[in-house]
């Protein structure tokens, strides 16, 4: 389903990713994990559309070259990410975004626009299942939520536009122990054959509650080693300075 | 051209007040204009002008500076509103009854002590001259009296034909005078054709303890200056002016607000908001004066301005002039782009570029909008705002 191959990023110069090569195939999980610096959110930045970057390689998506595609398009495609550093948008009400991007989606997909009535009951169904109050569609986007309550709302999003590949970077991040297990159940609720997800993270926590099929390390701005599920606590155990660095895509 | 300016306030030499206005550009338009005829073109019609500013009712209508009765409804006014063209009594100009008529005087009044909750509107339309293709100069003149404990909403409108390449030019006075403890929430919204020249001028006095409270959206125009003038002389007094203004094409927007704290324990609010798009320019200049021997005084000033283009311009200059020392006073100027963050993270939900993009745009206003008491104004201005912020991207930024 997702394929990279042989990217280069750079910005002002610098490279980022240097080479990276990944296959996610489809209803796979994936788990990204690699020390600060190592390219994570540059990688999930330049798969979401984010301009600003020099790139150089190959990202195809079901076949579709992804990189000229505008960010809109790569969502009406299918792909999401989960920010991890949801953007505060006061102004725009919760609700109001939530609707326009669904029905954004839905139009690309052939589907008839859901009315504010309509979404309203999903939106509310959906929101149940993540604990969250129904009063965050009265807010601003993001404004003024907790750390937890923006991950909440990027998970209430993936679950509402059901893309068919979601890259979540850091969702575990700054999350206590109850918010975890909810973003967890979140996640692991929208596990389906026809869905891939690329989980980049620095905890094996969440990899406890959402078991990836396969783990892979990034380091220096490529994948340095990929195992399965094991080779999460392996990392654990022996940090990313002192792992083997055999490489065995 | 033989042309009259009864209201004309347009200065000859350096006036700081007139720093950002064009002011050579507006005397050559008025050079090659000619008067507005008192007898109104025919195509203006009454389902024109509900499909310009809504069916609301009460509505004094004027075409071109003149009083149209036909497109006017004022049927059931309550006791002790009055609505109309003034009387001599009411008209503040000294003019030579020589000098030819150049506009009627719009007239609201309401006696003291009547409080009337629903918004009585002044709809000043701005029509070119399709046979002669002179740029049409109007007069239009609308004073506001509020009696002692009244309580008064007004909205005024300044609209054009939509879409009309001919050229107008408006050269607008409105007075407004609050008696002591009157209250009025006064709207003043501009959304002339993008040929005409607007060039508007509001003064208020303030009796003690009254409340004058205004929003103005400035949305038209080819060069369009609103200018507001608050004369705080009675103790107690607030005043709080909220307005938005955006500019597209290559609009030039001024807005040039001064609030004169000549008596004590007044306050006073500005929140203005521009955004400039494409080659618009958009300009604030905000005078705060509080005079010598006045105390407890309050005033603040914010002037927010987005620039979503690199060919678009916007400035703002607080000017503050505090003789006295028993002053709380505050001002604040951001000229900022789009949030590029924002923009990507609507994006990545699958927004279209131009629809994030007004969402932005919509979402930098909304504290202005938001604000606006009266539901059926703000329901107009947030379609008015919606509209202006959703307008063709003049060049597509990267990708």
């Amino acid at each position: 389903m997702l394929h990279i191959a042989n990217l280069h990023v750079s910005v002002a110069d610098q490279t980022i990713l240097d080479g990276l090569d990944l296959d996610v195939p489809s209803g796979e999980v994936h788990a990204i994990m690699g020390p600060n610096g190592s390219g994570k959110t540059t990688l999930s930045n330049v798969l979401s559309g984010r301009d600003g970057y020099h790139i150089t390689g190959t990202v195809t998506f079901d076949g579709v070259d992804l990189l000229p595609l505008t960010p809109e398009d790569r969502a009406s495609a299918g792909v999401f990410l989960a920010f991890q550093h949801p953007v505060e948008i006061p102004g725009v009400g919760n609700m109001y975004f939530l609707r326009t991007a669904v029905n954004s989606v839905r139009a690309h997909r052939g589907l008839p626009e859901l009315g504010a009535g309509e979404f309203l009951g999903v939106a509310k169904e959906h929101m149940a299942r993540l604990a969250m109050d129904p009063a965050f569609l009265s807010r601003s986007v993001n404004a003024g939520f907790s750390g937890g309550e923006k991950k909440r709302n990027e998970i209430l999003q993936m679950s509402l536009l059901e893309p068919r590949l979601a890259i979540l970077d850091e969702t575990d991040s700054g999350l206590d122990i109850d918010a975890l297990r909810v973003v967890a159940q979140g996640i692991e609720r929208l596990r389906s054959p026809d869905r891939s997800m690329l989980i980049i993270t620095h905890h094996t926590q969440l990899l406890d509650d959402v078991r990836p099929d396969r783990v892979h390390v990034l380091q220096g701005g490529r994948i340095v080693r990929s195992g399965g599920p094991e080779l999460a606590h392996e990392l654990e155990a022996a940090g990313y300075e002192n792992l083997p660095s055999e490489v065995s895509v | 051209m033989n042309v009259a300016l009864a209201t004309s306030e347009i200065p000859t030499g350096r006036d700081e007040l007139w720093r950002y206005t064009p002011v050579d550009e507006i005397r050559a338009r008025i050079e090659r204009s000619v008067n507005a005829s008192h007898i109104g073109p025919v195509s203006v019609t009454r389902p024109l002008i509900d499909a310009l500013t809504g069916t609301n009712r009460p509505r004094l209508v004027f075409v071109n500076g003149f009083h149209a009765a036909d497109l006017s409804d004022l049927a059931d006014l309550p006791a002790g509103v009055r609505c109309g063209i003034s009387d001599p009594l009411h008209a503040d100009d000294t003019d030579d009854a020589d000098d030819p008529v150049v506009a009627d005087v719009a007239l609201v009044a309401i006696a003291e002590g009547v409080r009337l909750d629903a918004p009585i509107h002044v709809v000043h339309v701005a029509v070119p001259d399709p046979l002669t293709e002179h740029c049409v100069l109007s007069l239009p003149r609308t004073v506001i009296e509020v009696g002692e404990a009244a309580h008064l909403v007004v909205v005024e409108t300044y609209c054009g034909l939509d879409g009309s390449m001919l050229p107008t030019l408006s050269n607008t006075s409105t007075t407004i005078r609050l008696g002591d403890r009157a209250r009025l929430a006064h709207y003043r919204v501009q959304t002339e054709s993008t040929t005409a020249t607007h060039v508007g001028h509001t003064r208020i006095e303030q009796g003690a303890d009254s409340v004058f409270q205004m929003t103005s959206v400035t949305l038209g125009g080819d060069i369009a200056r609103n200018a507001v003038e608050v004369h705080l002389d009675a103790a107690g007094s607030r005043t709080e002016l909220a307005g938005i203004s955006m500019t597209s094409g290559s609009q030039r927007h001024d807005t040039v607000v001064t609030v004169d704290h000549a008596a004590s324990q007044c306050s006073s609010s500005q929140r203005f908001a521009g955004v400039v798009d494409d080659h618009g320019r958009g300009s604030f200049n905000g005078e705060i004066i509080v005079r010598p021997g006045t105390t407890a005084t309050d005033a603040h000033q914010s002037s927010r301005n987005i620039v979503l283009d690199a060919n678009a311009e916007a400035d703002a200059r607080p000017w503050l002039r505090i003789l006295a020392d028993d002053v709380r006073c505050t001002h604040g100027a951001t000229v900022g782009r789009l949030d590029d963050e924002a923009l990507h993270y609507l994006r990545s939900r699958g927004i279209a570029l131009p629809q994030a993009r007004a969402m932005l745009i919509d979402a930098f206003v909304r504290d202005i909008t938001d604000a606006i008491p009266h539901d059926s104004v703000r329901s107009h201005v947030a379609a008015l705002v919606g509209a202006a912020a959703a307008a063709p991207i003049p060049v597509e930024p990267h990708r």
